[in-house]
């Protein structure tokens, strides 16, 4: 699956109407190979996925004409489901609820770190292709989510809960980079930046179990900003 | 002394004078009559006896109704003075109650109106000013973290720009992680923020997060210990709850020493889930002790300034714990252990029924 969507370009869409943000979203995501197109205003953005299909569209919630979340109301409305990153200034979690509510996929309160926007998009071009089966499996580390036992080459790694979930979030998005927030979001289901190393220090621990003993590494540190499980460095 | 003893006392000195006036007044025109009659005692003991037997009396019923008079024209001042005293920072639009008989008590309480009523105006300029900053703030700063990260990208940086880069995001996060608390507190302020309120079970939060404390102590060599975990449900919003723990056990983590203790406990006793966090460390001045909530407050400004905190942290959990109806403390003996105590309603029909 992964292997044939490599080959395929995805189309981004971005609407934002403040131009310096607009350009370097646009600047990163075509930096990790993605096609991207900018609209600035919610009307044209209405008719925008009618012309060309896109994978992703990224949303601001503020902006001149119909504001962001009517914007994805009525793409749902027209059977349109396009996965949708919204993001906002406002930060408030009511927003977040409501913009889920309104039909988007995901939430990113602004100021954020461009690894979190680039993970959450590439998450959400492969949603629907997740890995559905209930052993996981990365080179020769399998988590079994059934039995929630982890094994790498045989052995078999003794794990607390939290880091039995983390490992599951990791690898059920292999090869995917994935952001702190987005960790602390999806494991500890903490929806604030709580400004602390508390995802770098299970990393750490995890690292030990699953890497430490082994020669080759798989889980990998991107730039200080996130994380990855992969087999390749 | 009180207006009211103040008077009363007056009233008394002016009737004892009069008392005494009349006294005199009686001798000297005896003193005249006693020229010309032969028996001056029997009229002296008359005018004694009229002074004893009216003018005492007299004076003691005036002392009664006068007290009982001006308690009835203080008691709008009484009224008055227990509505000011209600009056706070965030109650100011509520107006005192006026009679409305035009006297100079009313108007003082029109005035007293006017005065908390310009008060609170200019607390809502505040508030509002607050918030449209930490607004403002946000699209450039997203700009430049956005930016600051695509330079990082480039991959023919020297290593010295790479740093000077690197530094200069980090130091743009920490800035936006004041901006966020900033714009939660303003929001805070303004009522915007809904708080949610279905039934959390605080015990498995702490549970939940006395194994994060662990894992994150462990990089500093200290210990965790978890010495209370009874059942408590309280009602409130999950999320907001875990910040206050994650923040509370942060701090207790952060400002801590080598080989030193974090101690979390959760009791429930007569209706009250209290929530203690106690932690080894150079700890907090007494004279400290009062600002810790203030925002922005750093005691000790040499200690602190390496944190990466926002100074936000304690007046953040203050918010959450009386936004859930509760109280927060915090004690300290610096260099031994600083607690934090909160204390929040455990939810009546929940407990009778576990």
């Amino acid at each position: 699956m992964s292997e044939t969507v490599r080959f395929v370009v995805m189309r981004v869409l971005v609407v934002e109407d403040e131009k310096k943000t607009a350009s370097f979203i646009r600047k990163a995501l075509q930096a990790e190979g993605f096609a991207v197109d900018v609209c600035d205003n919610g009307a044209d953005a209405l008719v925008a996925p009618s012309a060309t299909p896109y994978d992703v569209v990224v949303l601001d919630i503020m902006l001149p004409g119909p504001d962001g979340l009517s914007v994805v109301r009525q793409w749902r409305q027209q059977h349109n489901a396009t996965p949708v990153l919204l993001l906002s200034a406002r930060g408030q979690v009511t927003e977040r609820v409501e913009g889920l509510d309104a039909g988007a996929d995901d939430y990113l309160p602004k100021p954020f770190a461009l690894a979190e926007l680039i993970a959450r998009v590439r998450a959400l071009t492969r949603r629907g292709g997740e890995n559905k089966f209930s052993v996981l499996r990365v080179a020769d580390l399998t988590l079994d989510t059934v039995t929630h036992r982890a094994r790498r080459g045989g052995v078999d790694i003794e794990l607390t809960a939290r880091e039995y979930q983390l490992l599951e979030f990791l690898m059920r998005s292999a090869g995917r980079l994935c952001g702190r927030m987005m960790i602390l979001e999806k494991v500890w289901n903490y929806d604030f930046d709580p400004n602390t190393n508390l995802v770098d220090v299970y990393i750490m621990r995890l690292r030990e179990k699953i890497d430490a003993n082994f020669g080759r590494k798989l889980l990998h540190t991107v730039r200080g900003t996130g994380y990855v499980l992969k087999e390749s460095p | 002394m009180t207006i009211r003893a103040r008077m009363t006392l007056w009233y008394c000195a002016a009737l004892l004078i009069s008392i005494l006036l009349i006294l005199v007044l009686g001798l000297d025109e005896l003193r005249e009559r006693k020229q010309g009659e032969k028996q001056p005692s029997a009229g002296m003991a008359e005018l004694v006896g009229i002074v004893v037997w009216v003018g005492i009396p007299t004076v003691l019923l005036s002392i009664g109704a006068g007290w009982w008079l001006t308690r009835k024209a203080l008691a709008p001042v009484a009224t008055l003075t227990e509505a000011a005293r209600r009056v706070t920072e965030s109650n100011l639009n509520r107006e005192l109650p006026r009679s409305r008989n035009g006297d100079e008590l009313d108007q003082l309480t029109a005035v007293l109106n006017d005065m908390t009523g310009r008060l609170h105006q200019s607390f809502r300029r505040i508030r509002e000013f607050t918030l449209h900053a930490s607004h403002e703030l946000k699209t450039p700063l997203t700009i430049l973290c956005g930016e600051t990260e695509i330079e990082l990208h480039d991959e023919s940086l020297t290593p010295g720009e790479r740093e000077r880069s690197s530094n200069r995001l980090e130091e743009l996060r920490r800035l936006a992680r004041i901006v966020d608390g900033l714009t939660l507190l303003a929001k805070a302020d303004s009522g915007l923020i809904r708080v949610a309120s279905t039934p959390v079970h605080l015990q498995e939060l702490v549970r939940d997060s006395f194994a994060d404390t662990q894992v994150l102590a462990q990089a500093s060599g200290l210990t965790v210990e978890l010495t209370a975990c009874e059942e408590a449900i309280v009602r409130g919003d999950p999320h907001r709850l875990r910040q206050l723990l994650l923040n509370l056990v942060d701090n207790a983590v952060k400002y801590n020493q080598g080989g030193g203790l974090v101690e979390m406990g959760l009791r429930a006793k007569n209706g009250t889930a209290e929530l203690t966090i106690a932690n080894t460390g150079p700890g907090i001045a007494p004279e400290a002790l009062p600002h810790v909530f203030e925002r922005f407050y750093r005691g000790d400004p040499a200690h602190n300034r390496d944190m990466a905190g926002c100074g936000l942290g304690l007046s953040i959990a203050e918010w959450i714990v009386t936004a859930h109806g509760g109280t927060i403390q915090i004690e300290s003996t610096p260099s031994k252990l600083t607690t934090v105590a909160v204390l929040l309603p455990i939810l009546p029909e929940m407990t009778k029924v576990s």
